[in-house]
């Protein structure tokens, strides 16, 4: 484990579950730094606006987004952000963490490439072990 | 014989006797159809002109018939005459209608001189009695009265079940010139559409619509109507029937709106399996990742720190399971007793208990129920309603000014509205029309926003099969309109 991944980024409305992953990132230190956003708005403006940002750092390597949220829900973000994150300088790697089990969700999701896989919450913690480590090599 | 083969055919298979008139010397044939028809053999019989005349022609019709053929036979005089022929197979008479060869209908290019024999058949008089009284019978029985357009007399005919279904009297003559105001508003464009392709391009109709009685009482009728011809392939006229099938048509009407209800329900129902699963899922799937989290973690102190998430986790299922039986409520409770209640009354209810929140967000409440004071409901949901709609209005009131809610009854169609408006910051439509009513939803950053109310108040109105819309513009208000 010599490379470790830079920033993840959580997009979820639920609080509990937010703290959990965050801790569990800390205990098993996947990962430098983590941001959250509780809904897709929130997360669709500082995409945009570090858009034309340098720092490599500032770009998370992974992101979790939820489907059901506020304001702006994951579909909605899925949209905007299938827009432009083609223009950043590295590949951002997006999965879907949801606790809808909807069959009609599962296939929409998978449908758009945007979307690398669809979790299906509870999710293990080898689970995102796994993808923490996928991407860090 | 007969030259025309086509003819011939028909003939022998018509139910019609002829003779043919040969001369040199002067002898008739009679066919085989004469003979049988009345009941002859040709053994037993002459078939000759005398004979005819002294045994089988009725006495009364001897002189004119012997004149006329003879006529014909020697001088081609063509007739036409009744005459009454003895039958042998009961001893009666039978009228037959004669007519030789210029005077059938059809030119039949006939070598010889013919005469031919129709039987005409008349029913004997209680007979026509007895049909009539089926025709009658079966009219009143089925509720199908007939009817008659005539557009050379430019006169409307209606036989006796028609005037009874439509409730006329018996010498109610039927105008064709107010023949609109037999159809119920709504039906009458369809009804002039129908009878005025029939009328011009001769379409049939076969219909369900709306008419309307003597007594202005509305009914479902089945209209048919077919248009009636004369030689030249003119229209006439149009003959038709109405059916009475009022009974039916309610039956029928009455079963869809059961389908709805039942498509309805069943889809809320269907809905709440969704969010049950949903919303108690989210939280165990939290725990589920507390409890590994645990499982990974050495040092007891932390582990006993995971407690406080816990009860956190179990206080938000206990939440989500309260909202989730206020729904399950929703649906057992709809049988509770529906009584009169005063709009105002409900208002008052409602506005009471929350006057600390209307006052301090300096919210103006403006009602109007002089349209429509009271409805039969549940009292309970008419409260919930008021409540859910009203805070939501105090909740997401517009930043630069104090709330005014605009809250409004009405009858519309035979329909009764509740309306109410806020002056509001309003919900973008676009974005969130399928949401709005949806559970656990929330479109604004408040912090109190639970995303419980309206979907509450949904399944309140839709459970007593009314329903509620929403109007909305960004900045402006917001206006939820509620079909009891």
């Amino acid at each position: 484990m010599s490379k470790k991944i830079g920033l993840a980024c959580i997009i979820d409305d639920d609080t509990m579950y937010v703290n959990l992953v965050k801790r569990i990132v800390e205990a098993k230190n996947l990962c430098k730094n983590l941001m959250v956003f509780p809904n897709g708005k929130e997360a669709l403006t500082y995409f945009e606006a570090i858009l034309t940002s340098l720092d490599k750092n500032t770009i998370p390597d992974i992101i979790f987004l939820d489907l059901n949220m506020p304001v702006m829900d994951g579909w909605e973000f899925l949209e905007n952000f299938t827009k432009i994150k083609n223009k950043f300088e590295k590949t951002i790697t997006l999965y879907i963490v949801s606790s809808s089990i909807n069959p009609v969700d599962i296939e929409r999701a998978k449908s758009i490439n945007t979307v690398k896989d669809y979790l299906i919450k509870p999710v293990t913690l080898k689970e995102l072990e796994a993808i923490f480590l996928k991407r860090a090599i | 014989m007969l030259q025309n083969e086509l003819f011939n055919n028909v003939i022998k298979d018509f139910n019609t006797g002829y003779w043919e008139l040969h001369k040199d010397p002067e002898r008739e044939i009679w066919s085989e159809k004469f003979y049988s028809s009345l009941g002859y053999t040709k053994e037993k019989t002459e078939p000759t002109i005398d004979y005819f005349l002294k045994h089988l022609i009725h006495p009364e019709d001897v002189d004119v018939f012997r004149d006329n053929f003879l006529n014909y036979r020697h001088n081609t005089v063509n007739f036409k005459q009744h005459i009454k022929i003895r039958s042998k197979i009961d001893n009666n008479y039978k009228l037959f209608r004669c007519a030789t060869n210029d005077t059938l209908p059809v030119n039949i290019k006939s070598e010889f001189d013919l005469i031919f024999f129709f039987e005409v058949k008349l029913e004997p008089e209680h007979t026509i009695t007895k049909d009539n009284f089926y025709y009658k019978e079966t009219a009143q029985m089925t509720a199908t009265g007939s009817w008659y357009v005539d557009f050379i007399e430019k006169k409307s005919f209606w036989d006796f079940e028609t005037r009874r279904i439509l409730e006329y009297p018996d010498d109610y003559i039927p105008s064709l010139k107010d023949s609109a105001l037999y159809y119920a508003e709504e039906s009458q464009q369809k009804a002039a559409n129908l009878f005025f392709n029939c009328a011009m391009m001769g379409t049939p109709f076969n219909t369900e619509i709306k008419m309307v009685t003597a007594n202005k009482r509305m009914f479902w009728v089945r209209a048919i109507g077919k248009p009636v011809y004369n030689e030249n392939k003119e229209i006439i006229g149009i003959r038709g029937v109405f059916q009475d099938i009022d009974e039916i048509k309610k039956k029928e009407l009455g079963l869809q709106k059961s389908i709805d209800i039942i498509a309805s329900q069943n889809s809320r129902l269907f809905n709440f399996a969704h969010i049950v699963s949903h919303n108690l899922r989210s939280h165990t799937s939290n725990l589920s990742l507390l409890i590994q989290l645990i499982d990974e973690i050495n040092n007891p102190e932390e582990k006993i720190g995971f407690i406080k998430d816990i009860k956190q986790i179990s206080h938000s299922l206990n939440t989500t399971i309260e909202h989730l039986n206020e729904v399950a409520a929703i649906h057992t409770n709809k049988d509770q007793e529906k009584k009169v209640v005063r709009f105002k009354n409900a208002l008052n209810v409602v506005t009471n208990g929350i006057s600390q929140m209307i006052s301090v967000s300096k919210t103006k409440i403006i009602a109007d129920f002089s349209l429509l004071d009271k409805i039969n409901y549940i009292p309970a949901y008419l409260e919930s309603i008021l409540l859910n709609l009203i805070t939501n209005a105090i909740k997401y009131k517009h930043i630069e000014r104090d709330p005014i809610i605009d809250i409004k009854t009405y009858i519309k169609n035979g329909k009764k509205y509740l309306k109410i408006s806020d002056n509001g910051r309003g919900i973008d439509l676009k974005l969130f029309k399928n949401k709005i009513f949806g559970m656990y939803k929330t479109f604004h950053h408040n912090k109190d926003a639970v995303g419980i109310g309206l979907f509450l108040t949904k399944n309140q109105i839709e459970s007593l099969n009314g329903r509620i819309t929403v109007e909305s513009e960004v900045d402006k208000g917001t206006t939820f309109i509620i079909e009891f």
